[in-house]
């Protein structure tokens, strides 16, 4: 069966599309999708490629000093960008933490965070760093906060017929550093266990503290109140022993061939440790 | 089908095309550029690694219907069994090469990274050419022949 592609220049014109024509997906880098569609796991009826979208590229400030980082930017601008490593060091580091050179000098955050993959890198981070999730249809422009965004296991809140056009990222607070820490079996893997962290601390307290996990779970997996209990205490070890099993105890991971159920678990508190304590120095 | 232009080695080539069909299919089979090997079909292994645009890419991983208009780079324009590139001579010399089949996609992965930096570091070697796989396991005199071409090169 022959499928059409089409290469709209326009956001509008691609949301029409995909009104149009049932069953159409977009294609952003096409690092996952292409190779879903060369092992026959998906059979759209046709593509809409977002790589001519002008708009959808571009890495900027908006007005509220929060990032702005267009759906088609490529892991590897992310990771090189000075303003991104500027107001999150965060998502740059998840940024250059996927794959290998080649994947990420043509992957997207936007094609990324669509396909919802809870063993990718950017979900953990963006949840962490309390991130919004820009999508574009046939009814106009929302913004969804990933916590809610990431759903279940590549399922998240896009409808049929929307786009994801952009990540928003608000600057954290004035001394809050960032770290992505990711734990693989050999480089360029996916995760067995990532850890995304804020920490920000005055006068030897916390002032601000967010973790989120990834590849434990169907979703990144954070607990807010968890992180609350250690607001204007000193993080002890103690204390960040005391967060990373209760993020151990709210994960589901699965077994496969990156570890088991039972080695991601004991993986947790070990890395929210390594992690913490790495933005203590 | 169709249709699109494709500027490969330089030289321009109107082809008819599926939808959802690769750069790298197009390449061997319609172009006949057979130097681009076919490993995973998945962009884990590398071996199909082009140079789109300058930049090392899994053509397994690229619809060649999105390719109007970019640049693209095989090994066949890289150089030639008569003349070889400083990186295919160093590859040579060397002995980077076993079986031979990760081989075009090593020298492109190392082509990119000599343009983008002319003396690497070892770790930034190892980096650029880590999602190439070499199942001989002949990484370090292609490491090697990466360090030896960046010197004749950046003396």
């Amino acid at each position: 069966m022959s499928i059409a592609y089409h290469e709209p220049e326009a956001l509008d014109a691609a949301v029409r599309l995909l009104a149009e024509i049932e069953g159409a997906r977009c294609i952003a880098g096409g690092q996952t999708l292409v190779a879903m569609l060369n092992a026959g796991l998906v059979e759209p009826a046709a593509l809409v490629s977002l790589a001519r979208i002008p708009e959808l590229g571009a890495i900027s400030r908006a007005g509220d000093g929060s990032l702005r980082i267009g759906a088609m930017a490529t892991h590897e601008a992310i990771a090189e960008s000075p303003l991104v490593a500027r107001v999150s060091p965060l998502i740059a580091g998840a940024a250059g933490a996927i794959a290998h050179p080649p994947i990420r000098s043509f992957g997207t955050i936007g094609g990324a965070v669509a396909h919802g993959d809870p063993n990718a890198d950017y979900p953990a981070a963006l949840v962490a760093a309390d991130a919004r999730v820009e999508i574009v249809g046939a009814n106009g422009r929302r913004a969804v906060p990933a916590a809610e965004f990431f759903q279940d296991y590549l399922t998240t809140a896009v409808e049929p017929g929307e786009i994801v056009t952009a990540v928003l990222v608000p600057p954290p607070p004035a001394g809050v550093r960032g770290r992505f820490l990711k734990f693989t079996r050999v480089d360029g893997d996916y995760a067995t266990v990532a850890v995304a962290a804020l920490l920000g601390c005055e006068a030897g307290a916390c002032k601000h503290i967010a973790v989120a996990l990834g590849a434990v779970a169907p979703r990144p997996v954070r607990d807010r109140d968890a992180e609350k209990a250690l607001i204007g205490r000193p993080p002890t070890d103690q204390a960040i022993a005391v967060l990373g099993e209760t993020l151990a105890a709210a994960c589901d991971p699965v077994d496969d061939v990156r570890g088991s159920a039972a080695y991601r678990r004991a993986l947790v508190p070990i890395l929210v440790g390594r992690a913490i304590k790495s933005l203590m120095q | 089908m169709i249709e699109v232009e494709l500027a490969v080695n330089g030289e321009r080539e109107t082809v008819s095309v599926d939808a959802t069909q690769t750069l790298l299919d197009v390449l061997r089979t319609k172009l006949g550029l057979t130097g681009t090997k076919i490993g995973c079909n998945q962009g884990v292994c590398g071996s199909c690694t082009v140079l789109i645009d300058g930049k090392p890419a899994r053509s397994c991983l690229v619809l060649a219907a999105g390719c109007r208009g970019r640049a693209i780079t095989t090994i066949e324009g890289v150089g030639t069994a008569d003349a070889p590139s400083p990186v295919q001579q160093a590859f040579i010399e060397a002995g980077a090469v076993q079986c031979g089949y990760c081989t075009p996609g090593m020298v492109l992965a190392a082509e990119a990274l000599l343009r983008k930096t002319k003396r690497p570091s070892v770790p930034e070697i190892r980096e650029a050419l880590s999602g190439n796989l070499c199942r001989c396991s002949g990484y370090t005199k292609i490491v090697d022949a990466v360090k030896l071409a960046s010197e004749r090169a950046a003396p």
